[in-house]
């Protein structure tokens, strides 16, 4: 009866090591997508990096998170389409460095503005190897704001390749806009307007 | 000058007929483009809208996605009215925002909205979504009445009642008119020539044409109503220029993704939330 016992408790402890080995080794896409954004919020919320001294860190430390929880690669891969195809290794990662330059410019900045927000989780879907999560931003006073995220699983498990507001994607807006200027100025012409938007970010800076 | 108005009348008039052009040759293609998004998404809910199209991938070109035939036009009417933000609306706002304070401008909004409330109620019901159409008659009651002649929300604050945006450009939409040609109109911006004749509809649905005879004061009436949507958000368009490379293509495809979901939106609605 004794060892019965044991023997009951053994496989129990295994199943059990089983079946919860793998949520320990790769979090859903909710799981996967809160801590980045709790990091990266409270690095905006930190006193230590805030105000514009302190600008050069905060922005490199944000940045730091948003490399393990967003997929620039990804990103700069749907956002050319055919064209990403016909680019080499070189230009490839020249136009990811430009790209992810340009959001950081873009949405980081936009992001410095805010301060005391909530993040409320709403749903989650996933559909092969990609999934949405939707989330409501709630800021004292305006409305709530519904946020969602696009994500993808790949090795290095769940990262954001699109952010979509009430219909609005970041991804598709970017991919309409280059392709009316690779239409008209190849991809030399896109680096080229890359390169300025970057520039004129640097400027009103300083 | 009378020639002017002629010309002027001219130009509207081949402009409509283009644009009745556009609707016919846009319509089937956007039909497919709506069966397909269908098939894909399954359930066609919210979430799976979201995940229904990973155009980004490979094969799929999304080239007819938007129909533009008359950019070089609507980027002239871009131009126009980007001048006419900042030479005119943006320092009319600076003036504006400083004199009044956000509650009163807030209180505006609402007073605006409260008012257009029978555009919503009526297309609503066009859309044969009858649960959204109490919810727009509720609010309509409560912020008449509690809300002071509407300048107070009390049916969201305190009724929890949500607002509601319904146009008759959705109504169009969701009975299966095509977008048409994409337009940007000057003074009015973005929108479709489905939309554009959506809009004209709205005016017939709104109280003022009933009460107010005087188009100026019509005019009035929509260009406070403009500065004071412009005064609570106030980066908006400011934004959308800093971030984009081509702000023309930006705002087309905001614009088009935005009315796209909201008229995607519905098929759902009618089978969870407005079932009789």
């Amino acid at each position: 009866m004794k060892i019965n016992f044991q023997r009951l408790f053994y496989i129990a402890f295994c199943l059990l090591c089983f079946t919860a080995l793998p949520a320990f080794a790769s979090p859903g896409p909710t799981d996967a997508l809160k801590p980045t954004l709790r990091d990266i919020m409270d690095v905006i919320n930190d006193p230590a990096f805030s105000g514009t001294e302190h600008r050069e860190d905060r922005r490199e430390k944000i940045m730091s998170i948003a490399a393990s929880g967003f997929n620039f690669g990804e990103m700069s891969k749907r956002v050319l389409g055919k064209t990403w195809r016909g680019l080499d290794q070189q230009q490839r990662g020249h136009f990811e460095e430009l790209f992810t330059k340009l959001l950081e410019n873009a949405y980081i900045g936009k992001l410095e503005d805010y301060s005391g927000q909530e993040i409320l989780y709403k749903d989650e879907r996933i559909k092969g190897k990609r999934a949405a999560v939707s989330t409501v931003v709630k800021d004292n006073g305006t409305a709530p704001l519904p946020v969602n995220y696009v994500m993808l699983e790949q090795s290095g498990g769940w990262q954001v390749y699109d952010i979509n507001i009430e219909g609005v994607s970041l991804l598709r807006n970017y991919r309409e806009q280059f392709k009316s200027i690779l239409r008209k100025e190849k991809f030399e012409g896109l680096i080229k307007v890359l390169q300025e938007k970057n520039a004129s970010f640097l400027e009103e800076e300083s | 000058m009378q020639q002017g108005t002629q010309n002027a009348l001219f130009l509207l008039l081949l402009f409509l007929l283009l644009t009745c052009v556009g609707c016919a040759q846009q319509k089937t293609d956007v039909s497919t483009l709506g069966t397909a998004r269908e098939t894909a998404g399954g359930q066609g809910d919210e979430m799976d809208l979201l995940l229904s199209d990973d155009f980004f991938d490979d094969e799929f070109d999304p080239a007819d996605e938007v129909y533009d035939p008359l950019e070089p036009m609507n980027r002239v009417f871009f131009e126009f009215n980007d001048k006419l933000y900042y030479w005119v609306l943006s320092p009319l706002n600076s003036a504006y925002s400083t004199v009044l304070p956000v509650d009163v401008r807030y209180s505006i909004g609402n007073f605006v909205n409260n008012l257009a409330a029978p555009i919503r109620f009526v297309n609503s019901v066009l859309q044969w979504k009858i649960n959204d159409a109490g919810v727009v008659l509720s609010r309509f009651l409560i912020n008449s009445s509690l809300g002071v002649y509407g300048f107070g929300d009390p049916a969201w604050l305190e009724f929890g009642l949500e607002p509601k945006q319904e146009d008759f450009g959705q109504t169009l939409g969701y009975w299966g008119v095509g977008e048409g040609v994409y337009l940007c109109l000057p003074v009015l911006g973005p929108s479709t020539a489905r939309d554009a004749v959506g809009f004209a509809g709205d005016a017939y649905t709104h109280p003022m044409v009933y009460f107010v005879d005087d188009f100026w004061v019509s005019a009035g009436y929509y260009s406070v109503s403009r500065v004071n949507l412009l005064s609570l958000n106030p980066d908006v368009y400011e934004d959308l220029k800093k971030y984009s490379l081509d702000p023309y293509v930006s705002m087309r495809q905001v614009y088009l993704d935005y009315r796209r979901k909201k008229i995607d939106d519905n098929p759902s609605k009618l089978r969870s939330d407005n079932a009789l």
